[in-house]
């Protein structure tokens, strides 16, 4: 995979925050919780724990999966 | 509680849009109490999970989690000694986590334990946040540490007892940034580095027409780009998610994620949502469906471990209390139905998922 792929998109995120500004009172459309956590903790969790005891990816979620026997 | 949350992250900014890293901020008054329970039936495995998760304020800028959860797994697996016939096996899991925000920055700190027979794991995180671009930009960092020990405490009298361990350091990295009143994109990057025993001590593989213990390499390197994408259509109460995660690590196994969900809001917190996943990954270098020789260093029946494809379709219905006709606290209370249904085409087979939800606000 390639690293300056990953670098450019992280690059073109923080460059376009100098550009599309948001103020606090345009906000409460982004603050909606389908537009948040549209999952609920313990929805997201068993995904999580489902998805790494049958496949062999993981991760992009920030959160350590595995911590099991599904191995 | 919509409106609750909304007011704030109006006042407060857009706090909610670090959708990628920390603990989300009290949905509603002082906490929320949920409960869940999970069956998942696959050919030979099935999965029934009840757990338990509380949210709490703690003062005027902490917030706590916690859950407790049981894994009660029965399955047909070869893999624990029982030579196919049904045995069922108890996983308890409890964690909790803190997080505080001072204006700007949001630190926090995770512990989760899990046990069951023969296989014990624990995992610490830390964790921060900081908005940056008139909190247009959230930036978030992460650090776990995990140790788990393993043995094949379930294998027959006459197998000889194996015991090992394996350790786990990831770090993540997330970025979501504001691209409108009504838009937000993230990008997380994850990698971990995993040492020690990563095959399953039951498991044997048949290779020159021998039965020999699997063996794995005892070092993995992952890494893995998750980006989202969320935009909400105000005319039609329609928020539109699409997600990629592309997969590689040290054992050479590539995979794509690529996702989409839709969630239909229709009034008295109401929602409707459904959800289409697809995942496709090549094999890891070592595994072979059968071995011809006994001797190669590596040797795996690790189906994860594979080349194949899945697909999973979803469908969730979201309820308040208030349109069940409850009022008050009670009217506040959200239930939730999912169903899932995933389409793989490997040896563990289709697989159905069904979850029911409620989850209760409270004050103390």
């Amino acid at each position: 995979m390639s690293r300056l792929r990953v670098a450019a998109l992280a690059t073109l995120l923080v460059t376009i925050a100098g550009c599309a500004v948001v103020r606090p009172h345009e906000r409460q459309n982004v603050a909606r919780r389908s537009m948040t956590e549209d999952r609920q903790p313990g929805q997201s969790r068993f995904i999580q724990h489902q998805t790494g005891s049958r496949e062999g990816a993981d991760g992009g979620t920030g959160e350590p999966g595995g911590g099991c026997g599904c191995n | 509680m919509q409106l609750t949350r909304r007011r704030r992250s109006v006042t407060r900014g857009p706090l909610a849009v670090a959708v990628v890293a920390l603990a989300a901020a009290p949905a509603w008054a002082d906490g929320e109490l949920s409960m869940r329970g999970v069956y998942y039936k696959e050919r030979a495995t099935r999965v029934i999970q009840p757990m338990l998760d509380g949210l709490f304020e703690v003062g005027d800028h902490g917030t706590a989690d916690a859950h407790v959860l049981v894994d009660a797994i029965t399955s047909a697996s070869v893999a624990a000694g029982n030579d196919g016939t049904y045995f069922t096996e108890r996983r308890v899991e409890g964690g909790g986590g803190y997080v505080r925000e001072v204006d700007l920055y949001k630190v926090g700190a995770s512990v989760r334990y899990s046990s069951e027979p023969d296989y014990t794991s624990m995992f610490f995180g830390v964790r921060g946040a900081v908005e940056l671009f008139d909190r247009n930009l959230a930036v978030t960092a992460s650090a776990n540490l995990g140790k788990d020990s393993m043995s094949n405490a379930g294998a027959p009298p006459m197998v000889p007892r194996l015991e090992d361990d394996l350790s786990t350091v990831l770090g993540s990295i997330g970025l979501a940034q504001l691209l409108g009143r009504d838009m937000v994109a993230s990008l997380t990057y994850d990698v971990s580095r995993l040492e020690g025993q990563q095959a399953n001590l039951y498991r044997s593989v048949i290779a020159a027409g021998m039965q020999v213990a699997e063996r794995h390499p005892d070092r993995r390197t992952r890494h893995a780009v998750a980006a989202t994408f969320k935009w909400f259509v105000p005319s039609t109460m329609t928020t539109l998610i699409a997600g990629y995660r592309r997969y590689h690590d040290s054992w050479d196994l590539d995979a794509h994620t690529p996702e989409v969900r839709v969630i239909q809001d229709v009034g008295d917190g109401t929602a409707f949502s459904v959800r289409y996943r697809y995942h496709r990954q090549d094999k890891a270098t070592f595994y072979q469906p059968r071995y011809d020789s006994s001797t190669l260093e590596f040797l795996s029946d690790d189906i994860k471990l594979s080349a194949f494809d899945s697909h999973t379709m979803a469908a969730a219905l979201e309820l308040s209390g208030d349109v069940l006709g409850f009022t008050g606290r009670l009217g506040e209370m959200r239930g939730q139905i999912v169903i899932e249904y995933i389409d793989q085409n490997n040896r563990f087979g289709n697989a159905l998922v069904a979850h029911a939800a409620l989850t209760v606000p409270f004050a103390y």
